[in-house]
């Protein structure tokens, strides 16, 4: 007989507390790892913006509640172009549209044909549009493929009919996705003249480029740069309330989780009262009274975590298939998500069955072996 | 006293016990003074709330008292420190009841005693079939103990009990609950065990007939020693 035995022959012997437990840590686990993958999944499309321009560093007017609601002017983008170090600044602007229940956030890139080869754009198939040609589009490979559009066809977006004249790749994906129109086109659709979403920057060749960001945004505090994705909260309010909320989230799973645990946990001890009187009578140490209950609590936990990371896998496919979800969330499983769903159910645990522990090894045992 | 002396004292020794409960409400003992030599067998008699149990848990350090010194070997209890490792290493505890566990198998609920103590797992197991053999169930190690009748559980208990080697056995009303014949199988089993490995018993019983195989016998009455 091993310790170990002894706390998996209990937990077998106690099968509704140990169901009760399991269950009540899947949950928890369950939802911060589903919230966990789902902001991860929210962050990592919306950093896809960024990669779009392969830049260096991107420019966004600081603190929008959405990198989309960015507004810069063409007097910024001159100023960021005249920037010591920059070797080349394209504004672009940047708007979603619902094109089909297949996408539902389709990008539209609006950026002037003399910008496109500075940024990372190939026609793969037909040419560029004129610089000021109305209802001209050119489509991403992977849209033209999604849509089964070729050039020549006609593409329905911003209430027009546009011809595609040319197929491009930037080689990212999320770019590949969506179509790019004039920059006046795009601006005159949406009813934005003269403004761009992001400004796409490279720095000149052997300049530093953190110096570069830091002196820009020493010179213009109302505009951010962002180079990582980690950097995204600088322009992005939403998506720093999301992150605050899961981690929130998180904390208050492990808080009503050990509240639920300890209850239970507690219910055993005084069912119990007479075995811990016994184990403390024969000899048994504190500690090993509190090795033992917190053992059980986190042998629960680990099998509750595990359930509870298969379920998040499906909730979040069955978030994904939800028709107001499908085409926006993408879950994205992280090792993160995993440790974090660990430590909601370790912490659980721990935290539910320290009390009960510390109770149940302080018990005196003639009071406990008296006990009915 | 060097090492090389031999202790001549007592094996138990107390000197004016006394045990007061419920906020000076209840005094259980009233300066009790107990010796019993090493190896002796004394059983302690009287009637319910007399303080009986009350000795016997103060003995096995499973309570402390409220004044006055108890001495078992070379430990006084008044001043022990670790009161866990005591009752595991010095002392072997019987109790009416039983007191088996009982998901556990009859072997289990032996080696559950050795748990804290120095012997490998293997050892454990080894000295626990051991002391079922002595108590005649070794065949029953598999079963549980609802399994077994009230005399096969006390048995259990016994070999519980002699787990760690003590060298003080308490038992309180070990044979309570048994009828006649597991009454003397249990006495039979105490009386082997003071002349084989020479371990002080002291028993508490209401029955005196159980009283009358011990050595010697001690009435209490009102929380003192008295004379019959």
């Amino acid at each position: 007989m091993t310790h170990f035995s002894l706390v998996i022959g209990k937990i077998w012997e106690q099968k509704a507390r140990s169901t009760g437990i399991t269950l009540a840590v899947a949950l928890a686990v369950m939802t911060v790892v589903t919230l966990t993958v789902v902001s991860n999944g929210l962050e990592n499309a919306a950093a896809a913006v960024l990669t779009i321009g392969k830049a260096d560093f991107t420019v966004a007017q600081k603190g929008v509640s959405d990198i989309l609601y960015s507004s810069l002017d063409n007097g910024q983008v001159a100023q960021i172009q005249s920037t010591p170090g920059v070797k080349s600044a394209v504004g672009v602007l940047l708007e979603t549209e619902r094109i089909n229940a297949a996408n539902p956030l389709f990008i539209e890139i609006g950026i002037q044909p003399s910008d496109l080869e500075s940024f990372g754009v190939t026609i793969l198939a037909g040419t560029a549009y004129g610089p000021d040609a109305p209802n001209e589009v050119m489509l991403g490979w992977r849209a033209a493929q999604d849509l089964g559009l070729h050039v020549g066809d006609q593409f329905k977006a911003n209430g027009t009919s546009n011809t595609v004249v040319g197929i491009y790749s930037t080689g990212i994906s999320y770019g590949d996705l969506g179509a790019m129109f004039p920059l006046p086109a795009l601006q005159a659709y949406n009813r934005v003249p003269g403004s761009v979403t992001l400004v796409f920057v490279k720095v000149v060749p052997g300049q530093s480029v953190a110096k570069v960001q830091a002196t820009f945004e020493a010179a213009h505090p109302e505009l951010t740069t962002i180079r990582t994705a980690s950097q995204f909260g600088r322009a992005d309010r939403n998506l720093v309330f999301l992150k605050a909320a899961v981690t929130g989230s998180t904390v208050l799973a492990i808080l009503i989780g050990a509240v639920i645990v300890g209850n239970t946990m507690l219910l055993s001890l005084f069912e119990r009262t007479r075995e811990f009187g016994l184990l403390r009578a024969i000899g048994w140490a504190r500690s090993r009274v509190v090795a033992m209950v917190v053992s059980e609590s986190l042998i629960l936990a680990l099998i509750g975590s595990a359930i509870g990371v298969g379920l998040s896998f499906a909730v979040a496919a069955g978030l994904e298939s939800l028709p107001q979800l499908n085409g926006v969330l993408h879950s994205s499983f992280t090792a993160e998500a995993f440790w974090r769903g660990l430590v909601v159910g370790l912490g659980m645990a721990i935290l539910g069955s320290l009390y009960p522990a510390i109770r149940a090894a302080n018990l005196t045992p003639v009071k406990a072996l008296s006990n009915e | 006293m060097s090492e090389h002396d031999v202790d001549t004292r007592p094996m138990i020794e107390t000197h004016d016990v006394k045990k007061i409960y419920a906020n000076g409400k209840v005094q259980a003992l009233d300066g009790v003074d107990l010796s019993v030599s090493a190896g002796e067998f004394v059983a302690i008699t009287g009637p319910s709330g007399c303080g009986k149990s009350t000795l016997l848990s103060l003995l096995a350090a499973l309570d402390g008292p409220t004044s006055g010194t108890i001495r078992v070997g070379p430990y006084e209890l008044q001043h022990l420190r670790n009161a866990d490792r005591f009752r595991r290493q010095e002392v072997g505890l019987v109790f009416q009841l039983h007191n088996l566990l009982p998901r556990l198998s009859v072997l289990g609920n032996v080696e559950i005693a050795m748990m804290g103590s120095e012997r490998p797992r293997a050892e454990r197991a080894k000295r626990a079939q051991s002391l079922l053999r002595d108590v005649g169930l070794i065949d029953l190690s598999d079963r549980r103990p609802t399994q077994l009748s009230g005399g096969e559980r006390q048995r259990v208990a016994v070999a519980r009990a002699l787990a760690n080697d003590p060298s003080v056995l308490y038992a309180d009303e070990p044979t309570g609950s048994l009828d006649s014949r597991s009454v003397s199988t249990v006495l039979g089993l105490f009386e082997r065990l003071r002349t084989d490995h020479g371990v002080t018993i002291v028993l508490v019983t209401h029955d005196v007939a159980v009283a009358a195989s011990a050595d010697r016998t001690v009435h209490m009455l009102d929380g003192r020693i008295v004379e019959p």
